[in-house]
């Protein structure tokens, strides 16, 4: 034999892909054993994106099939201050049918004045509402009951004042007679997110209350029902809007159509949306653990007919393929069952939460949505299956002929790897560019990455330590120790899946108390008692000399409040321009503007200078400093308002870092003095009490101002945050409840690695059965096990859900961090009360298993 | 003697356990030539099995050199040694290892449809019938006795004519009629494809029906010789 003719061509030809599709398939045969929590731990995260997608898709229709009826009509045009001129009005009567309505913050009084509380008055013409109706609790219509002096009441407001239909309120100067109880108003999503409860009056019985003064706060509104609504598209109200604009290039009116009647919601629902989707990766990155266990599960179980297509002929690729072909195919159960209880979710929201909605959902599904849902599992499933998959690659036909077969060792091949590298990238990636902000996004995927590494660590070292400890006399935690030392056995499933899940727990109810105590210790110890809105300036002193007859010591700050729209940035219309969801809303309405001689409290400047104290030159502003960077405003840039229907162009002169939370008279835009200073306009003020007033002075001496000034309206800040609160606790559940379904995915996990683990288990019990153990002690080896497991779970677990809460409390929403025993001893009991419920099941089982068949079958 | 088509020379295997190095093969060499049927037996653990598995690529040798049909196994990667076993050798296991999700004639059939072969069932369905299991090819492993599973492993084993046939034990989980018609049929079948036979045994009268017989102990080969010399020693 020569030395050529040892190394002779080997065969080349191979199976096509269809050969290997089909043999995968053929695999399938073997049912869905041990795919079961593969395909449950898929489909939850698949299920929570496809529900948040869906349902978000669900309001979003919602919002543009009734968006006429939000919004009053089909195009809407607003002004702070000003009515608009006849001439104005005509150019929106051009159009169609015009209805004009006015809205103000306003203190409603009994006639006696013994008591007052806060509404939102809202004067409507004879047209409104041009789309939808207003109901009545009380008998009779609309119209009727708001005709001559006549005002339609929500029922929170009469029955905070003691008044029934029939009984006269009064409101500003006049006496009005509530004609009938408020059940629903068809544009108030739209109009604003109101305050206060509502009183409707007719625009003649608002002028006759006197509130409608220059520099009053008062939004004047004017819905228009086009001749042809169902002709008019998207484009179509966009350009209307766009002419009414270049009409009336001075008006300042902000515009909304039907097909967006609420930029608020639809924006809350956009930063909702992300926030949910962050939930359901997280659930989906947890269960990959189950994902990966699964797949490593069942390739230990398909190790011999790996071995024995390595025999035949089999190549590492066309074995891959074959179990490729398989997983796809799980995959795609996992993803169709999400997919389908994803969509059924806003019909079940709608059925049992739809009252809390802000609008009714419409069942229509973007394939957009369901493709993201879709993308995502896919992208997890094979991140997380290639690992232990690619193995299967290593596994040698040498296995066939022995007794002990291990799981398949080593590393897959480095193109796999890359393959792996490339999804995780492309995971991040559509997280990221799907996120606003994206850091937010980065982060929560880092802090998983982070939490997953660490517990997947910790698993592998608790193994190796338990391995070398000296053995315990107790023979029970001898055995437990054994059983956390054995490389195949729980641990590492057990912290992974319980760390995880409990760590996101620990977090959000860390985050959660810390946010509790801010509102309700340090924000009512900080915030002022009262703001006082609409003061005209020549009753300022007489109001504060007022005051303080009544509560000695109380301090009042007052600052000129204005309201105006950005029309343009540096030179360019608003209209022209794009923004970014964080900075959009500064764009869609008119904001509160002031101005000042000196830096107002609260604010620090950090670049430019202050304008001097009599200063005369061309106007000024300081604005707020991080916005500006958003909008790529700069020192020296020059932005133009438009107040009380004149456009003024300024230049930017400072920009300021302001505090926010400290609840003060904070405002994005002051301007120098002499800009605003000639306009009409009303002072609004805080007010801060000294501790230890007499008790009942404080309401007298709100009493009191509201007969002596009818115009001026006091809101309690403690109500306010009270109020706040309320929302906030309900937010807080929801975030909650969202955070659990990361908890049931590392249910999941958890279960799928104790079904694993059960055989092996029921075997070694069997085994400790026939040399005599009694079931006492077989009990004692789990419960040791599970519960040093558990204890070591929640331990870290408080330690790095504490640390993301810390930075989340203290560097992102900027507030004190509050350690809470309460939140950690949850987190503690959920741990104990998960093991206790898994591992109880799993040890009942084996505690109950005959032994006979076991031997037999080994 | 033609050439050998199968050649070891001063082979040896150790593999590593939990409890260290163990030293199976210990400088084995050998040369079988094409055509012949040749028996390993000796006591367990002798490393009879290894042999075979080391000669099939099925275990990597420490040292030594391997050369089948013409190639020098040792550096061939797993891809091209499953490539060579599924072109030229069959292998009959004593578990008879069938897939048990693929029926008889898919499990036959599987070899030819990896390597790409158009004609994989209809061929498949052939050797079902020469190993006399034409009514049971569409049944699962599970529902045919030992010795039909053993039938279709021996089917697939030939399916694409291999110029080697290693077997391990074939009869190891037979009872002895079955294992006796299942040792007539894989001697028949390779008689009729002129096939080289590798045969690991503990069965004296299968180790005697093959040309040679090769005695292992402790890793080494303590005998090799002819049948008829071991039986002219016998009866001498």
């Amino acid at each position: 034999m020569t030395v050529s003719a040892l190394d002779a061509a080997l065969p080349q030809r191979r199976a096509g892909p269809w050969t290997i599709v089909r043999l995968g398939l053929r695999e399938l045969r073997n049912g869905f054993d041990g795919f079961r929590i593969f395909i449950a731990c898929l489909a939850l995260g698949v299920m929570v994106i496809a529900a948040v997608g869906a349902l978000a898709d669900a309001l979003r229709a919602g919002l543009v099939t009734q968006g006429e009826v939000i919004l009053g009509g089909d195009v809407m045009f607003a002004r702070a201050h000003v009515r608009a001129t006849p001439a104005e009005r005509e150019v929106f009567e051009r159009l169609g049918q015009v209805s004009e309505t006015a809205t103000l913050r306003t203190m409603a009084r009994r006639v006696d004045g013994s008591d007052q509380a806060l509404a939102e008055l809202k004067g409507a013409d004879s047209a409104y509402p041009l789309a939808g109706e207003v109901t009545l609790k009380s008998s009779g219509s609309f119209a009727q009951a708001i005709a001559g002096d006549g005002a339609v009441a929500d029922a929170m407001l009469l029955e905070r004042l003691g008044l029934k239909v029939g009984d006269k309120m009064r409101i500003g100067e006049t006496e009005v007679t509530v004609g009938g109880i408020l059940d629903s108003e068809p544009d108030a999503v739209a109009d604003r997110m109101t305050y206060g409860p509502r009183i409707f009056v007719s625009l003649a019985t608002l002028e006759k209350t006197g509130l409608d003064k220059p520099g009053t706060l008062i939004r004047w509104r004017y819905v228009v029902d086009l001749p042809d609504t169902a002709a008019s598209s998207k484009q179509a109200l966009a350009d209307l809007r766009a002419q009414v604009a270049r009409e009336l290039p001075d008006g300042g009116f902000s515009s909304g159509d039907r097909f967006d009647p609420s930029p608020q919601i639809t924006r809350v629902l956009e930063r909702l949306r992300q926030f949910l989707i962050l939930i359901g990766l997280a659930s989906l990155l947890v269960g990959g653990v189950g994902i990966a266990n699964a797949v490593s599960t069942f390739i230990d179980k398909r190790m011999k007919v790996i071995a024995t297509l390595r025999s035949v002929g089999a190549s590492g690729s066309q074995i891959m393929g074959i179990f490729l072909v398989q997983l796809a195919v799980m995959t795609a159960i996992g993803i169709a069952i999400g997919l389908a209880l994803g969509v059924a979710a806003p019909s079940l929201i709608d059925a049992l939460y739809g009252d809390l909605l802000p609008v009714r959902v419409d069942i229509e599904v973007s394939p957009q949505s369901l493709g993201i849902a879709a993308l995502y599992g896919a992208l997890i499933s094979l991140l997380f299956a290639l690992w232990p998959l690619g193995r299967a690659e290593n596994v040698k036909a040498s296995v066939l002929f022995r007794d002990s077969v291990n799981s398949p060792g080593g590393r897959p091949r480095p193109m796999l790897i890359g393959i792996m590298a490339a999804l995780a990238a492309l995971l991040v990636g559509v997280a990221v560019a799907t996120s606003e902000p994206r850091s937010i996004a980065l982060w929560v995927i880092a802090g998983l990455v982070v939490m997953l590494a660490v517990f997947g660590w910790l698993g592998g070292y608790l193994s190796r330590l338990a391995g070398r400890l000296p053995r315990p006399k107790r023979p029970g935690l001898a055995l437990a120790l054994r059983n956390i030392a054995s490389p195949d056995g729980l641990t590492r499933s057990v912290l992974l899946s319980l760390g995880t899940g409990l760590s996101l727990l620990v977090a959000v109810g860390l985050a959660n108390s810390s946010l509790v105590a801010d509102l309700q210790e340090r924000l009512p110890e900080e915030a002022p008692d009262y703001f006082l809105l609409d003061i005209p300036p020549a009753d300022f002193d007489g109001l504060k000399d007022r005051m303080l007859q009544h509560v000695p010591g109380a301090s009042l700050v007052e600052a000129p409040m204005l309201r105006g729209r950005i029309v343009a940035l540096k030179g360019k219309p608003v209209e022209e321009m794009t923004f970014t969801p964080d900075t959009q809303w500064v764009m869609n309405s008119d904001r509160g503007l002031t101005y000042s001689e000196t830096v107002p409290e609260g604010s620090t400047v950090s670049a430019g200078t202050w304008w001097a104290k009599d200063y005369n030159g061309p106007p000024l502003v300081s604005f707020e400093g991080e916005i500006a960077k958003k909008l790529g405003l700069g020192l020296g840039d020059s932005l133009t308002v438009n107040v009380l229907g004149r456009n003024i162009e300024a230049k930017v002169a400072s920009l300021r870092d302001v505090k926010w939370e400290s609840i003060a008279l904070n405002f994005i835009m002051v301007f120098s003095p002499n800009t605003l200073k000639a306009a009409p306009h009303n002072l609004l003020a805080t007010v801060r009490l000294p501790p230890g007033r007499a008790s009942g002075a404080e309401s007298e001496m709100v009493r009191d101002l509201g007969r002596v000034y009818p115009s001026v309206s006091a809101i309690r800040v403690r109500d306010a945050i009270d109020q706040f609160s309320k929302i906030f606790a309900k937010v807080m559940v929801a975030v909650q409840v969202a955070g659990s379904v990361t908890l049931t995915a590392g249910a999941l996990v958890l279960a799928g690695a104790l079904v694993t683990a059960q055989r092996r288990r029921i075997l070694e019990a069997v085994i400790l059965k026939t040399i005599g153990a009694r079931r006492r002690q077989i009990l004692e080896v789990h419960a040791w096990e599970y519960a040093l497991l558990a204890l070591i779970a929640a331990l870290v677990a408080i330690v790095l859900g504490s640390a993301v809460a810390w930075v989340a409390v203290t560097r992102v929403m900027e507030l004190e961090y509050v350690f809470s025993l309460r939140s950690v001893g949850f987190s503690l009991g959920v741990a104990a009360a998960m093991i206790a419920v898994f591992g109880g099941c799993g040890t009942w089982a084996i505690l109950r298993a005959r032994p006979a068949p076991y031997l037999r079958s080994e | 003697m033609s050439d050998p088509i199968i050649k070891l020379d001063n082979v040896h295997l150790s593999l590593t356990s939990r409890a260290g190095s163990v030293h199976i093969l210990r400088g084995v060499s050998l040369a079988i030539p094409r055509g012949q049927t040749a028996a390993i037996v000796g006591p367990s653990g002798s490393g009879k099995t290894s042999l075979l598995m080391t000669m099939a690529g099925l275990e990597r040798a420490t040292s030594g050199e391997i050369v089948v049909s013409g190639r020098r196994i040792g550096p061939l990667s797993e891809d091209e040694l499953a490539a060579l076993r599924g072109a030229e050798m069959g292998i009959v296991f004593q578990s008879f290892h069938l897939v048990p999700t693929m029926t008889a004639l898919e499990n036959v059939a599987l070899p030819m449809e990896l390597a790409g072969d158009d004609r994989a069932f209809e061929t498949a369905r052939g050797l079902l019938d020469e190993v006399g299991l034409a009514a049971r090819v569409d049944h699962f492993p599970a529902e045919l006795s030992g010795g039909e599973q053993q039938r279709v492993a021996l089917a697939r084993a030939l399916c694409r004519s291999p110029e080697i046939i290693f077997a391990d034990e074939p009869t190891g989980n037979l009872d002895g009629r079955t294992g006796r018609q299942i040792i007539d049929l894989l001697f028949g079948l390779r008689q009729r494809r002129k096939a080289t036979l590798v045969i690991v045994t503990h069965d004296d009268k299968l180790a005697a029906m093959a040309d040679r017989v090769i005695r292992m102990a402790d890793g080494s080969i303590v005998s090799d010789e002819s049948t008829a010399a071991v039986l002219q020693a016998v009866s001498s």
